[in-house]
Protein backbone atom coordinates (compact mmCIF):
# COMPACT_ATOMS: atom_id res chain seq x y z
CA UNK A 1 0.00 0.00 0.00
CA UNK A 2 1.18 3.78 -0.37
CA UNK A 3 3.09 3.23 -3.32
CA UNK A 4 1.85 4.80 -6.96
CA UNK A 5 2.27 1.73 -8.89
CA UNK A 6 0.66 -0.83 -6.58
CA UNK A 7 -2.92 -1.47 -4.79
CA UNK A 8 -3.75 -4.41 -2.72
CA UNK A 9 -4.05 -4.78 1.14
CA UNK A 10 -1.16 -6.04 2.65
CA UNK A 11 -0.14 -9.61 1.29
CA UNK A 12 0.33 -12.39 4.15
CA UNK A 13 -2.45 -14.41 6.45
CA UNK A 14 -5.81 -14.13 6.08
CA UNK A 15 -8.50 -16.12 8.17
CA UNK A 16 -11.78 -16.28 7.02
CA UNK A 17 -14.61 -17.27 9.69
CA UNK A 18 -17.69 -19.31 9.33
CA UNK A 19 -20.13 -17.46 6.81
CA UNK A 20 -17.29 -14.57 6.15
CA UNK A 21 -16.15 -13.28 3.14
CA UNK A 22 -12.77 -11.87 1.62
CA UNK A 23 -12.51 -10.31 -1.55
CA UNK A 24 -9.15 -9.20 -2.59
CA UNK A 25 -7.89 -7.52 -5.80
CA UNK A 26 -4.06 -6.64 -6.70
CA UNK A 27 -3.07 -4.42 -9.37
CA UNK A 28 0.82 -4.45 -10.16
CA UNK A 29 1.77 -1.61 -13.32
CA UNK A 30 4.89 -1.24 -14.62
CA UNK A 31 7.76 0.24 -12.86
CA UNK A 32 8.48 -2.06 -10.22
CA UNK A 33 8.98 -5.57 -9.17
CA UNK A 34 6.95 -7.27 -6.32
CA UNK A 35 6.95 -10.30 -4.22
CA UNK A 36 3.59 -11.26 -3.30
CA UNK A 37 3.11 -14.21 -0.90
CA UNK A 38 -0.71 -15.11 0.12
CA UNK A 39 -2.04 -17.45 2.27
CA UNK A 40 -5.83 -17.97 3.13
CA UNK A 41 -7.32 -20.04 5.29
CA UNK A 42 -10.86 -21.04 5.31
CA UNK A 43 -11.71 -22.04 8.84
CA UNK A 44 -15.42 -21.75 9.54
CA UNK A 45 -18.55 -23.41 7.28
CA UNK A 46 -19.26 -21.18 4.53
CA UNK A 47 -16.59 -19.06 4.35
CA UNK A 48 -15.87 -17.16 1.11
CA UNK A 49 -12.04 -15.99 -0.56
CA UNK A 50 -12.22 -14.55 -4.04
CA UNK A 51 -8.85 -13.16 -4.96
CA UNK A 52 -8.81 -11.12 -8.19
CA UNK A 53 -4.87 -9.89 -9.61
CA UNK A 54 -3.41 -8.03 -12.50
CA UNK A 55 0.33 -7.64 -13.27
CA UNK A 56 1.90 -5.56 -15.93
CA UNK A 57 5.53 -5.72 -16.35
CA UNK A 58 8.17 -4.53 -18.54
CA UNK A 59 12.24 -3.93 -18.63
CA UNK A 60 14.23 -6.02 -16.18
CA UNK A 61 10.87 -6.54 -13.90
CA UNK A 62 10.33 -9.50 -11.33
CA UNK A 63 6.30 -10.71 -10.34
CA UNK A 64 6.34 -13.14 -7.83
CA UNK A 65 2.68 -14.29 -7.00
CA UNK A 66 2.48 -16.87 -4.48
CA UNK A 67 -0.77 -18.03 -2.93
CA UNK A 68 -1.91 -21.12 -0.59
CA UNK A 69 -5.65 -21.39 -0.45
CA UNK A 70 -6.12 -23.12 2.34
CA UNK A 71 -10.03 -25.15 2.68
CA UNK A 72 -10.35 -26.41 6.09
CA UNK A 73 -13.98 -26.54 6.73
CA UNK A 74 -17.10 -27.90 4.93
CA UNK A 75 -19.13 -25.61 2.17
CA UNK A 76 -16.49 -22.93 1.52
CA UNK A 77 -16.12 -21.97 -1.70
CA UNK A 78 -12.64 -19.46 -3.20
CA UNK A 79 -11.93 -18.12 -6.25
CA UNK A 80 -9.09 -16.75 -7.92
CA UNK A 81 -8.66 -15.45 -11.31
CA UNK A 82 -5.03 -13.76 -11.96
CA UNK A 83 -4.41 -12.48 -15.25
CA UNK A 84 -0.77 -10.49 -16.06
CA UNK A 85 0.93 -9.39 -19.51
CA UNK A 86 4.98 -9.49 -19.73
CA UNK A 87 7.19 -7.38 -22.08
CA UNK A 88 10.75 -6.56 -22.10
CA UNK A 89 12.93 -9.52 -19.86
CA UNK A 90 10.61 -9.33 -17.54
CA UNK A 91 10.33 -12.84 -15.10
CA UNK A 92 7.08 -13.22 -14.20
CA UNK A 93 6.44 -16.52 -11.70
CA UNK A 94 2.69 -17.58 -10.26
CA UNK A 95 2.98 -20.19 -7.60
CA UNK A 96 -0.61 -21.32 -6.44
CA UNK A 97 -2.04 -24.16 -4.44
CA UNK A 98 -5.30 -25.06 -3.28
CA UNK A 99 -5.59 -27.10 -0.29
CA UNK A 100 -9.13 -28.75 0.60
CA UNK A 101 -8.25 -30.50 3.73
CA UNK A 102 -10.63 -34.23 4.88
CA UNK A 103 -12.94 -32.29 6.66
CA UNK A 104 -13.66 -29.61 3.56
CA UNK A 105 -16.60 -31.54 2.06
CA UNK A 106 -19.08 -29.54 -0.28
CA UNK A 107 -16.05 -27.11 -1.64
CA UNK A 108 -15.93 -25.39 -4.72
CA UNK A 109 -12.42 -24.12 -5.60
CA UNK A 110 -11.89 -22.55 -8.75
CA UNK A 111 -8.19 -21.23 -9.68
CA UNK A 112 -7.16 -19.23 -13.34
CA UNK A 113 -3.73 -18.00 -13.98
CA UNK A 114 -3.13 -16.77 -17.78
CA UNK A 115 -0.17 -14.76 -19.18
CA UNK A 116 0.62 -13.25 -21.87
CA UNK A 117 4.32 -12.53 -23.83
CA UNK A 118 4.82 -9.78 -25.35
CA UNK A 119 8.74 -10.65 -26.09
CA UNK A 120 10.65 -13.48 -26.80
CA UNK A 121 13.34 -12.75 -23.91
CA UNK A 122 9.96 -12.63 -21.23
CA UNK A 123 9.22 -15.17 -19.20
CA UNK A 124 6.57 -16.47 -17.65
CA UNK A 125 6.26 -19.60 -15.15
CA UNK A 126 3.06 -20.52 -13.54
CA UNK A 127 2.66 -23.56 -11.26
CA UNK A 128 -1.21 -24.35 -9.86
CA UNK A 129 -1.37 -27.03 -7.82
CA UNK A 130 -4.42 -29.20 -5.97
CA UNK A 131 -4.13 -31.03 -2.82
CA UNK A 132 -7.56 -32.35 -2.96
CA UNK A 133 -7.69 -34.90 0.52
CA UNK A 134 -11.90 -34.93 0.75
CA UNK A 135 -14.22 -36.55 -1.71
CA UNK A 136 -17.06 -34.39 -2.52
CA UNK A 137 -15.98 -31.30 -3.99
CA UNK A 138 -15.62 -29.23 -7.19
CA UNK A 139 -12.49 -27.52 -8.20
CA UNK A 140 -10.44 -26.54 -11.08
CA UNK A 141 -7.60 -24.75 -11.94
CA UNK A 142 -6.16 -23.65 -15.33
CA UNK A 143 -3.09 -21.80 -16.38
CA UNK A 144 -1.92 -20.43 -19.61
CA UNK A 145 0.80 -18.83 -20.97
CA UNK A 146 0.83 -17.55 -24.48
CA UNK A 147 0.93 -14.46 -27.30
CA UNK A 148 -1.25 -11.98 -28.78
CA UNK A 149 -2.92 -13.95 -31.20
CA UNK A 150 -1.58 -13.07 -34.99
CA UNK A 151 -5.02 -14.21 -36.52
CA UNK A 152 -7.25 -11.72 -34.26
CA UNK A 153 -4.98 -8.84 -34.67
CA UNK A 154 -5.06 -9.27 -38.66
CA UNK A 155 -8.40 -9.40 -38.69
CA UNK A 156 -9.20 -6.17 -36.93
CA UNK A 157 -6.29 -4.69 -39.08
CA UNK A 158 -8.06 -5.29 -41.98
CA UNK A 159 -11.11 -3.48 -40.53
CA UNK A 160 -8.94 -0.34 -40.26
CA UNK A 161 -8.11 -0.84 -37.03
CA UNK A 162 -4.44 0.48 -36.40
CA UNK A 163 -1.76 -2.42 -35.31
CA UNK A 164 -1.29 -0.34 -31.85
CA UNK A 165 -4.85 0.24 -31.46
CA UNK A 166 -5.42 -3.27 -31.96
CA UNK A 167 -2.90 -4.87 -29.94
CA UNK A 168 -4.51 -2.79 -27.05
CA UNK A 169 -8.19 -4.08 -27.33
CA UNK A 170 -6.94 -7.42 -27.09
CA UNK A 171 -5.01 -6.80 -24.28
CA UNK A 172 -7.54 -5.20 -22.50
CA UNK A 173 -10.25 -7.49 -23.38
CA UNK A 174 -7.42 -10.49 -22.13
CA UNK A 175 -7.63 -8.43 -18.79
CA UNK A 176 -11.06 -7.12 -18.51
CA UNK A 177 -11.97 -9.99 -15.54
CA UNK A 178 -8.90 -8.50 -13.55
CA UNK A 179 -9.74 -4.79 -14.02
CA UNK A 180 -10.90 -3.13 -10.75
CA UNK A 181 -14.17 -1.07 -11.96
CA UNK A 182 -13.54 2.52 -12.87
CA UNK A 183 -9.76 2.04 -13.26
CA UNK A 184 -9.74 1.18 -17.06
CA UNK A 185 -8.30 4.21 -18.33
CA UNK A 186 -5.45 3.65 -15.87
CA UNK A 187 -4.72 0.63 -17.00
CA UNK A 188 -4.83 1.53 -20.66
CA UNK A 189 -2.10 4.23 -20.15
CA UNK A 190 -0.13 1.74 -18.34
CA UNK A 191 -0.06 -1.12 -21.25
CA UNK A 192 0.65 1.82 -23.31
CA UNK A 193 4.54 1.74 -22.01
CA UNK A 194 5.11 -1.86 -22.37
CA UNK B 1 -10.02 0.25 -59.71
CA UNK B 2 -7.70 -2.52 -59.29
CA UNK B 3 -4.48 -3.39 -61.47
CA UNK B 4 -2.95 -6.35 -61.22
CA UNK B 5 0.35 -6.92 -63.06
CA UNK B 6 2.36 -10.11 -63.25
CA UNK B 7 1.64 -11.17 -59.45
CA UNK B 8 3.88 -13.90 -58.18
CA UNK B 9 3.82 -15.26 -54.45
CA UNK B 10 4.04 -17.49 -52.18
CA UNK B 11 4.20 -18.76 -48.56
CA UNK B 12 7.06 -19.81 -46.76
CA UNK B 13 9.02 -21.75 -50.25
CA UNK B 14 5.30 -22.76 -51.71
CA UNK B 15 5.08 -20.72 -54.72
CA UNK B 16 1.30 -20.58 -55.18
CA UNK B 17 0.81 -17.30 -57.63
CA UNK B 18 2.81 -17.96 -60.87
CA UNK B 19 1.87 -14.35 -62.60
CA UNK B 20 -1.23 -13.66 -62.51
CA UNK B 21 -2.86 -10.05 -64.67
CA UNK B 22 -6.03 -8.92 -63.57
CA UNK B 23 -8.35 -5.36 -64.06
CA UNK B 24 -11.17 -4.33 -61.91
CA UNK B 25 -13.05 -1.25 -63.34
CA UNK B 26 -15.08 0.85 -61.31
CA UNK B 27 -18.72 -0.96 -60.12
CA UNK B 28 -17.59 -4.28 -62.18
CA UNK B 29 -18.05 -7.66 -60.39
CA UNK B 30 -15.49 -10.02 -60.64
CA UNK B 31 -15.95 -13.82 -59.83
CA UNK B 32 -12.78 -15.74 -59.19
CA UNK B 33 -13.23 -19.33 -59.83
CA UNK B 34 -11.25 -21.97 -59.34
CA UNK B 35 -10.55 -25.68 -57.81
CA UNK B 36 -8.97 -26.18 -54.45
CA UNK B 37 -5.64 -24.67 -54.13
CA UNK B 38 -5.94 -23.17 -57.09
CA UNK B 39 -4.62 -20.14 -55.37
CA UNK B 40 -7.69 -18.07 -54.96
CA UNK B 41 -7.44 -17.67 -51.01
CA UNK B 42 -3.81 -16.65 -52.09
CA UNK B 43 -4.89 -13.72 -53.99
CA UNK B 44 -7.26 -12.53 -51.43
CA UNK B 45 -4.50 -12.25 -48.52
CA UNK B 46 -1.65 -10.67 -50.55
CA UNK B 47 -4.52 -8.18 -51.69
CA UNK B 48 -5.31 -7.51 -48.31
CA UNK B 49 -1.76 -7.89 -46.80
CA UNK B 50 -1.83 -10.62 -44.96
CA UNK B 51 1.75 -10.92 -43.20
CA UNK B 52 2.48 -14.62 -44.27
CA UNK B 53 2.88 -14.35 -47.71
CA UNK B 54 5.16 -12.76 -49.85
CA UNK B 55 4.82 -11.15 -52.80
CA UNK B 56 7.93 -12.06 -55.10
CA UNK B 57 7.37 -10.29 -58.24
CA UNK B 58 4.88 -8.08 -59.85
CA UNK B 59 2.42 -4.66 -59.29
CA UNK B 60 -0.84 -3.78 -57.80
CA UNK B 61 -2.08 -0.72 -58.32
CA UNK B 62 -5.59 0.38 -56.30
CA UNK B 63 -7.09 3.67 -57.76
CA UNK B 64 -3.90 4.59 -58.89
CA UNK B 65 -1.45 3.43 -55.91
CA UNK B 66 0.61 0.81 -55.01
CA UNK B 67 -1.09 -1.24 -52.89
CA UNK B 68 1.70 -3.62 -51.86
CA UNK B 69 3.15 -0.88 -50.02
CA UNK B 70 0.19 -0.15 -48.26
CA UNK B 71 -0.42 -1.65 -44.65
CA UNK B 72 -3.94 -3.61 -44.28
CA UNK B 73 -5.49 -0.47 -41.93
CA UNK B 74 -4.23 1.59 -44.92
CA UNK B 75 -5.59 -0.65 -47.14
CA UNK B 76 -8.87 -0.84 -45.26
CA UNK B 77 -9.16 3.06 -44.84
CA UNK B 78 -8.86 3.61 -49.00
CA UNK B 79 -11.47 1.18 -49.39
CA UNK B 80 -10.84 -2.29 -49.41
CA UNK B 81 -12.36 -5.29 -47.39
CA UNK B 82 -12.14 -8.79 -47.06
CA UNK B 83 -14.86 -11.17 -46.49
CA UNK B 84 -12.96 -13.49 -44.70
CA UNK B 85 -13.67 -17.44 -45.60
CA UNK B 86 -13.10 -18.54 -41.78
CA UNK B 87 -13.65 -14.92 -39.79
CA UNK B 88 -12.00 -14.96 -36.65
CA UNK B 89 -13.17 -15.08 -33.11
CA UNK B 90 -12.30 -12.14 -30.35
CA UNK B 91 -12.81 -13.04 -27.24
CA UNK B 92 -14.11 -9.78 -25.22
CA UNK B 93 -14.33 -7.62 -27.48
CA UNK B 94 -17.80 -6.90 -28.66
CA UNK B 95 -18.92 -6.43 -32.03
CA UNK B 96 -20.09 -2.65 -30.97
CA UNK B 97 -16.45 -1.96 -30.08
CA UNK B 98 -15.46 -3.53 -32.75
CA UNK B 99 -16.60 -1.71 -35.82
CA UNK B 100 -16.32 1.49 -33.41
CA UNK B 101 -13.03 1.51 -33.78
CA UNK B 102 -12.16 0.69 -37.28
CA UNK B 103 -15.65 2.98 -38.48
CA UNK B 104 -13.50 5.70 -36.27
CA UNK B 105 -10.27 4.79 -37.37
CA UNK B 106 -11.21 5.18 -40.98
CA UNK B 107 -12.69 8.59 -39.72
CA UNK B 108 -9.83 9.50 -38.14
CA UNK B 109 -7.21 8.89 -41.13
CA UNK B 110 -9.26 10.99 -43.30
CA UNK B 111 -9.40 14.01 -40.77
CA UNK B 112 -13.09 13.66 -40.01
CA UNK B 113 -14.28 13.82 -36.30
CA UNK B 114 -15.22 10.87 -34.31
CA UNK B 115 -19.42 9.67 -35.22
CA UNK B 116 -21.30 10.65 -32.19
CA UNK B 117 -22.31 7.50 -29.87
CA UNK B 118 -26.10 7.68 -31.39
CA UNK B 119 -25.10 8.12 -34.56
CA UNK B 120 -23.15 5.13 -34.62
CA UNK B 121 -25.35 2.74 -33.32
CA UNK B 122 -28.94 3.85 -35.07
CA UNK B 123 -26.15 3.26 -38.50
CA UNK B 124 -25.31 -0.11 -36.45
CA UNK B 125 -28.85 -0.87 -36.33
CA UNK B 126 -29.60 -0.34 -39.69
CA UNK B 127 -26.87 -2.81 -41.49
CA UNK B 128 -27.44 -5.49 -39.03
CA UNK B 129 -31.31 -5.62 -40.41
CA UNK B 130 -29.93 -5.19 -43.94
CA UNK B 131 -28.64 -9.07 -42.97
CA UNK B 132 -30.67 -9.91 -40.77
CA UNK B 133 -28.74 -10.03 -38.01
CA UNK B 134 -31.10 -9.61 -34.25
CA UNK B 135 -29.90 -6.61 -32.41
CA UNK B 136 -28.79 -8.55 -29.52
CA UNK B 137 -25.43 -9.58 -31.49
CA UNK B 138 -24.27 -6.07 -31.01
CA UNK B 139 -23.92 -6.64 -27.60
CA UNK B 140 -22.18 -10.10 -28.89
CA UNK B 141 -18.34 -10.85 -28.96
CA UNK B 142 -17.03 -11.16 -31.82
CA UNK B 143 -17.95 -14.63 -33.86
CA UNK B 144 -17.90 -16.22 -30.68
CA UNK B 145 -20.37 -18.87 -30.28
CA UNK B 146 -21.56 -18.00 -33.95
CA UNK B 147 -22.95 -20.82 -36.32
CA UNK B 148 -21.31 -20.77 -39.79
CA UNK B 149 -24.22 -18.41 -41.03
CA UNK B 150 -24.53 -15.70 -38.94
CA UNK B 151 -20.58 -15.15 -39.13
CA UNK B 152 -20.74 -14.72 -42.71
CA UNK B 153 -24.11 -12.36 -41.78
CA UNK B 154 -21.32 -10.95 -39.59
CA UNK B 155 -19.21 -9.97 -42.51
CA UNK B 156 -21.47 -8.41 -44.39
CA UNK B 157 -22.58 -6.42 -41.99
CA UNK B 158 -19.53 -5.28 -41.88
CA UNK B 159 -18.82 -4.76 -45.17
CA UNK B 160 -22.17 -2.53 -44.99
CA UNK B 161 -21.12 -0.43 -42.49
CA UNK B 162 -17.49 0.03 -43.85
CA UNK B 163 -18.92 1.24 -47.55
CA UNK B 164 -16.04 -0.13 -49.42
CA UNK B 165 -14.93 0.52 -52.77
CA UNK B 166 -13.56 -2.69 -53.38
CA UNK B 167 -14.87 -5.70 -51.66
CA UNK B 168 -13.66 -9.44 -51.96
CA UNK B 169 -15.74 -11.66 -50.72
CA UNK B 170 -13.56 -15.49 -50.05
CA UNK B 171 -15.76 -18.43 -50.21
CA UNK B 172 -18.64 -16.46 -48.73
CA UNK B 173 -21.19 -19.18 -49.77
CA UNK B 174 -19.25 -21.55 -48.22
CA UNK B 175 -21.19 -23.52 -45.29
CA UNK B 176 -24.40 -21.35 -45.92
CA UNK B 177 -27.83 -22.83 -46.17
CA UNK B 178 -30.13 -21.46 -49.08
CA UNK B 179 -31.50 -19.18 -46.71
CA UNK B 180 -28.66 -17.71 -45.53
CA UNK B 181 -27.07 -17.24 -49.06
CA UNK B 182 -30.13 -15.70 -50.25
CA UNK B 183 -29.52 -12.97 -47.10
CA UNK B 184 -26.08 -12.41 -47.95
CA UNK B 185 -26.65 -12.35 -51.54
CA UNK B 186 -29.63 -9.50 -51.16
CA UNK B 187 -27.04 -7.72 -49.00
CA UNK B 188 -24.46 -8.12 -51.39
CA UNK B 189 -26.52 -6.45 -54.14
CA UNK B 190 -27.84 -3.83 -52.07
CA UNK B 191 -24.31 -2.62 -51.75
CA UNK B 192 -23.76 -2.68 -55.83
CA UNK B 193 -23.53 0.72 -57.62
CA UNK B 194 -21.63 1.97 -60.31
CA UNK B 195 -18.63 2.68 -58.22
CA UNK B 196 -18.11 0.55 -56.23
CA UNK B 197 -16.92 -2.99 -57.44
CA UNK B 198 -16.22 -6.58 -56.06
CA UNK B 199 -14.26 -9.63 -56.46
CA UNK B 200 -16.31 -12.81 -55.53
CA UNK B 201 -14.02 -16.23 -54.93
CA UNK B 202 -15.66 -18.82 -55.24
CA UNK B 203 -15.61 -22.69 -56.32
CA UNK B 204 -19.21 -22.90 -56.47
CA UNK B 205 -21.68 -21.52 -59.06
CA UNK B 206 -24.36 -20.86 -56.63
CA UNK B 207 -23.42 -17.72 -55.03
CA UNK B 208 -23.56 -16.17 -59.00
CA UNK B 209 -26.91 -17.13 -59.14
CA UNK B 210 -28.10 -14.68 -56.85
CA UNK B 211 -25.14 -12.30 -57.45
CA UNK B 212 -24.44 -11.54 -61.19
CA UNK B 213 -20.93 -11.08 -62.36
CA UNK B 214 -19.97 -9.02 -64.67
CA UNK B 215 -16.67 -10.67 -66.24
CA UNK B 216 -15.46 -14.54 -64.73
CA UNK B 217 -12.01 -15.68 -64.22
CA UNK B 218 -10.57 -19.39 -64.36
CA UNK B 219 -7.66 -19.47 -61.61
CA UNK B 220 -5.75 -22.94 -61.79
CA UNK B 221 -2.64 -23.58 -60.06
CA UNK B 222 -1.85 -20.20 -59.88
CA UNK B 223 -2.64 -18.62 -63.01
CA UNK B 224 -5.67 -17.23 -64.54
CA UNK B 225 -6.24 -19.61 -67.46
CA UNK B 226 -9.93 -18.34 -69.09
CA UNK B 227 -11.91 -14.90 -68.49
CA UNK B 228 -15.24 -14.60 -70.52
CA UNK B 229 -18.82 -14.04 -69.61
CA UNK B 230 -21.39 -16.05 -67.44
CA UNK B 231 -21.38 -18.73 -69.91
CA UNK B 232 -18.10 -19.55 -67.92
CA UNK B 233 -20.33 -20.11 -64.77
CA UNK B 234 -22.66 -22.73 -66.82
CA UNK B 235 -19.40 -24.50 -68.47
CA UNK B 236 -18.13 -24.68 -65.25
CA UNK B 237 -21.12 -26.26 -63.55
CA UNK B 238 -21.49 -28.80 -66.50
CA UNK B 239 -17.91 -30.02 -67.06
CA UNK B 240 -15.90 -28.82 -64.29
CA UNK B 241 -12.29 -27.53 -64.24
CA UNK B 242 -10.29 -30.06 -66.18
CA UNK B 243 -11.90 -28.41 -69.60
CA UNK B 244 -9.35 -25.94 -69.22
Amino acid sequence: MGHGHYIAPPAGQYLVKAGEKLELQFVVLPGESRDIELSIDLTGPGAEAHVKALYLCKADEKVNFHVVMHHKAAGCKSTQLINGIAGGQAQVHFDGTIVVAPDAQQTEAYQENHNIVLTPEAKVETKPQLEIYADDVKCSHGATVGQLNPDELFYMRSRGIPEAEARMLQMLSFLSPVIPEGREEEIEQAIKTL
Amino acid sequence: MLEIRNLHARIGDKEILKGIDLDIKPGEVHAVMGPNGAGKSTLSAVLTGRPDYEVTEGTILYKGQDLLAMTPEERAWAGLFLSFQYPIEIPGVTITAFMKAAVNAKRKAQGQAEMKAGDFLRLMKEKMALVQMKPEFAKREVNVGFSGGEKKRNEIFQMALLEPDLSILDETDSGLDVDALKIVADGVNTLRSPQKSAIIITHYHKLLEYVQPDVVHVLKAGRIVKTGGRELIEAIESKGFDQF
